[in-house]
């Protein structure tokens, strides 16, 4: 009784913040999402949604999100498996979540000053004698630095899921006779499946809907489900379009959450 | 006599999500001895001891302890200590704050504190040892804190739970002695909870033994070994050959095709009964000498002793322990005392038992 | 151990690995690097200055900003840690395997959810309710999405303690109270404090929630980031990031300190 009584205590500040910070806003988002801008009830939101410019744009955003996902993934698997053969491992890894601790601003305002016009990447395309060319405001300085900010969060559950294994599993897969590359492909990689997956899940979802590096970076260019909603919410007033994409968003959110199995973020 | 027990359970029962885990159990545990809860995984042996505790409550029934219902007590205001399974040390703390965590939550003077911890550990042969991390102990050693942890409490009674389990067989073997010797010493209850026969055997002054949520038997070892209630008993407390067979009258039972004398008698003719011969009482002989005949299938050597298994004409294996070597092949004699005979009636609850093991002692008294 | 023994780092591994720190600490670098340039932009390094760190120094704006975002960062990290390990514990309580897992998931969706829906959200919840944009907006919105950090960061904690222990306490004689107070919390220490530094360093790191939430006069130092990098290149920003940096240096150093020293302590229930 007692036990029960203590556990309804402890449930009070939290249960009030999964009211009013889980469920009502979620519950308030799609409420908004009736309403057009003149503040009538209507469909006219999702019948805007579905029309070309917003489903190019969705498109689009999908095809960043999933490009960001791809390279940090190529990147950050090796470096992932690479980091659990070090010595010192537990503290490489630590030197590796370092910069993902620092101001997610002040680095996209470090690539700006890197890709400007006469930024290294530029001083060094004209020593080659190839000639300066415009880098920020494209798409691969987005994608670059998006997968730069994005890297350490896909490393951390890969490294984790391959921290874990067993060194046993290794010596008996080439034992059995497995080479190097079976060994990876049949034995390790299948075991981190669930690390990449998490991996995915972490980047892909906040790839969807950035916001701040399309303006600082693609100046623009880029329009995500990110940059719609902000827009719409803060620059245009239109809450209910905004609340519309972001309805979707959500869709979207949960259908890779369940695509990718639920799983904490590792940091 | 009534004040000398110190719990009874009443017609308890206790189910788990529609469960069943204990049906209908009753019993007394008297002051001052040893008593150990017998039987496999998942027999609710633990559950009692948790009943006893207070960590879960009974469905049905009524607990007491010392005279005084206690259902609804919480296990902190019990006089009741737990020796754990995986010890539930406080990792946090060190062997003299462990023992030490009771006595703090009762307020005492820090003083008294560390005389009864001191005592406690010098109990369990740790003195010296209160400022080791828990984590520098070994599990022979963690075992002892935990013990002194709850005698520390001066409870009325102490329950171990599987508390060797986790050790290696000579560490074992030795705090079977050291705990049966620290029970003497106190002179409080031991509840003892094991799926080991032997252990329970070497240790206990009762035993129950429990199956699928009953108590099957309770005796002390020696009743328990030599005179198993039923086949469950039979198989579990040590290796028995069990062999199906029919009272023929009193003093008279027939198995293998043949009639041998026993000790047994109340049960009905021509009922229907079960043999058990523990394999130590079938001294191999000659085939003149053997009541039965058997085939020696396999020959083991066990160190003190071989294991035989040989086979009777109608079909039944026989397992014999015996100092004497035989040979795979070989037909040989099996010979046992009418005493080594006992009999089991199919179903019979322990009450039956008892009362017909009453009646024929009042039958040889009458005589 | 043997492991890594056996499987030495290839050189190709190592020149990856150091391509990979070079790439990540670069612009970190490179923004320091510039903040001591007389020249006033990040491409011609004309010459050694304090300057900027002096102007930093000066402009007050700015430094009313750093308060009201370290106020910010350990006001709210201070209250999501009380109420995640309160939630922590009531997850754990839970017998019914199922509604751990839907609280759980319930928990978990302010962490997976994009800081957009997040401040959008908020900034609809935030207009309904009446609350003024500004400090308490933000503030509530950090409580916000740091309690479910907490919470995952403690959960595995009390997992990991074998549930035995509160059996033992009570035998022992300790009320429920004490059995928090005098088991539970000292064995879950290490999770608060990882609770709560993460929640601080999720705070101090927020830019999109607090976009969303904070009005006219209130700014934190990412959305302040924000607009004068939008505005172009500045070196006061170099000068902030070089403080900034270090101050991250020193959290850091100080977590890991926490952590080797809850690492000893706790050895033994770490396996």
């Amino acid at each position: 009784m007692n036990n029960r009584k203590m556990r309804n205590l402890f449930m009070i500040p939290y249960a009030l913040w999964i009211i009013l910070f889980v469920v009502t806003p979620i519950i308030l988002v799609a409420y908004y999402s009736f309403f057009d801008i003149e503040g009538y009830f209507s469909f006219a939101n999702y019948k805007k949604f579905f029309t070309p410019v917003y489903l190019k744009m969705t498109l689009s955003s999908f095809w960043y999100a999933f490009l960001i996902t791809f390279f940090s993934l190529i990147i950050a698997y090796p470096t992932a498996l690479f980091l659990t053969r070090t010595k010192h491992k537990q503290l490489w890894l630590l030197l590796i979540i370092v910069p993902s601790w620092i101001n997610l601003l002040l680095k996209a305002y470090a690539f700006i000053g890197i890709f400007g016009k006469y930024g290294p990447p530029n001083q060094f395309l004209e020593w080659l004698g190839i000639g300066t060319k415009q880098i920020l405001f494209t798409d691969f300085s987005f994608i670059f630095v998006s997968v730069y900010i994005f890297i350490p969060f896909m490393i951390l559950p890969i490294f984790n899921a391959l921290n874990e294994l067993p060194s046993s599993i290794m010596d008996a897969a080439t034992d059995l006779g497995a080479s190097k590359w079976t060994t990876f492909k049949r034995v390790i990689f299948p075991l981190t499946i669930d690390g990449v997956k998490t991996g995915c899940q972490i980047v892909f979802i906040p790839a969807l809907s950035l916001f701040m590096l399309t303006r600082l970076i693609a100046g623009n260019r880029v329009i995500t489900l990110g940059t719609a909603i902000e827009q719409h919410f803060l620059v245009t007033q239109d809450w209910g379009m905004g609340a519309t994409i972001a309805v979707f968003l959500i869709i979207f959110m949960f259908i890779i959450m369940i695509l990718t199995g639920t799983r904490k973020r590792g940091v | 006599m009534e004040n000398n027990i110190i719990i009874k359970f009443q017609h308890v029962t206790k189910t788990y999500h529609d469960d069943l885990v204990l049906d209908d159990v009753s019993f007394e545990l008297e002051r001052g001895k040893f008593y150990t809860l017998l039987g496999p995984s998942g027999c609710g042996k633990t559950t009692i001891l948790r009943l006893i505790a207070g960590f879960t409550e009974a469905t049905k029934g009524e607990i007491f302890f010392d005279g005084k219902k206690v259902n609804t007590i919480p296990p902190n205001k019990r006089k009741v200590n737990t020796v754990f399974q995986d010890y539930a040390l406080f990792p946090h703390l060190n062997v003299f704050e462990n023992v030490a965590f009771g006595l703090r939550i009762k307020k005492f003077k820090q003083k008294i504190i560390e005389e009864k911890v001191k005592e406690a550990l010098s109990f369990v042969n740790l003195s010296g040892y209160e400022d080791r991390d828990i984590k520098q102990m070994s599990g022979g050693q963690k075992q002892r804190v935990a013990i002194a942890r709850a005698i520390v409490n001066e409870p009325d009674v102490i329950l171990l739970d599987e508390p060797l389990s986790a050790l290696d067989l000579k560490l074992r073997t030795q705090m079977q002695y050291e705990l049966r010797e620290l029970q003497r010493r106190l002179g409080i209850t031991f509840v003892f909870v094991t799926h080991d026969q032997e252990e329970a055997l070497a240790m206990s002054d009762e035993i129950f033994v429990i199956n699928e949520g009953k108590i099957q038997q309770r005796g002390t070892p020696l009743d328990i070994y030599d005179e198993p209630i039923n086949r469950f008993v039979a198989d579990f407390i040590g290796e028995s050959n069990i062999i199906k067979g029919k009272m023929i009258e009193d003093f008279l039972v027939e198995f293998v095709g043949k009639q041998f004398e026993c000790v047994d008698q109340g049960i009905r003719a021509n009922e229907s009964v079960e043999i058990v011969i523990r394999p130590e009482d079938i001294e191999i002989t000659t085939l003149e000498k053997g009541k039965i005949h058997g085939h020696v299938q396999s020959v083991l050597f066990r160190g003190v002793h071989y294991e035989i298994v040989c086979q009777d004409i109608t079909g039944n294996e026989w397992l014999i322990h015996t100092t004497k070597k035989a040979f795979v092949g070989e037909e040989i004699g099996l010979f046992f005392t009418p005493e080594s005979i006992h009999v089991m009636r199919l179903g019979e609850t322990e009450e039956e038992f008892d009362l017909r093991l009453q009646s024929y002692s009042e039958d040889q008294t009458n005589e | 151990m043997v492991f890594n023994m056996e499987r030495r780092t290839t050189p190709f591994a190592k020149m990856y690995l150091i391509a990979i720190f070079i790439i990540l600490y670069a612009p970190i670098f490179f923004l320091i690097f510039y903040s001591f340039n007389s020249g006033g932009t990040m491409s011609h390094f004309k010459g050694f200055t304090l300057d900027w760190y002096r102007s930093l120094l000066d402009d007050k704006r700015l430094l009313i900003i750093v308060l009201n975002t370290f106020a910010i960062a350990l006001i709210s990290a201070l209250i999501a840690t009380i109420v995640g390990v309160f939630g922590a514990l009531a997850i754990y309580s839970f017998k019914k395997r199922q509604t751990k897992n839907t609280v759980l998931s319930l928990n978990n969706i302010l962490i997976v959810s994009p800081d957009v829906i997040m401040g959008a959200s908020f900034l609809i919840l935030f207009t309904i309710a009446g609350i003024h944009l500004g400090f308490m907006s933000v503030l509530l919105s950090h409580i916000a999405f740091s309690i479910p950090i907490v919470v995952l960061l403690v959960l595995p904690k009390l997992n990991e303690m074998q549930p035995s222990l509160i059996d033992a306490a009570k035998d022992l004689g300790a009320t429920e109270w004490q059995v928090l107070t005098r088991v539970i919390f000292p064995y879950i220490t290490p999770g608060i404090f990882a609770g709560f530094f993460m929640a601080l360093t999720y705070s101090l790191d927020d830019f999109a929630v607090t976009f969303f939430v904070t009005g006219n006069g209130f700014s934190t130092l990412s959305v302040e980031i924000y607009s004068l990098a939008r505005r172009g290149i500045s070196l006061n920003i170099n000068a902030l990031s070089t403080v900034l940096f270090l101050f991250t240096m020193i959290l850091i150093v100080i977590y890991y300190f926490l952590q080797q020293r809850s690492h000893v302590k706790t050895m033994g229930v770490r396996k």
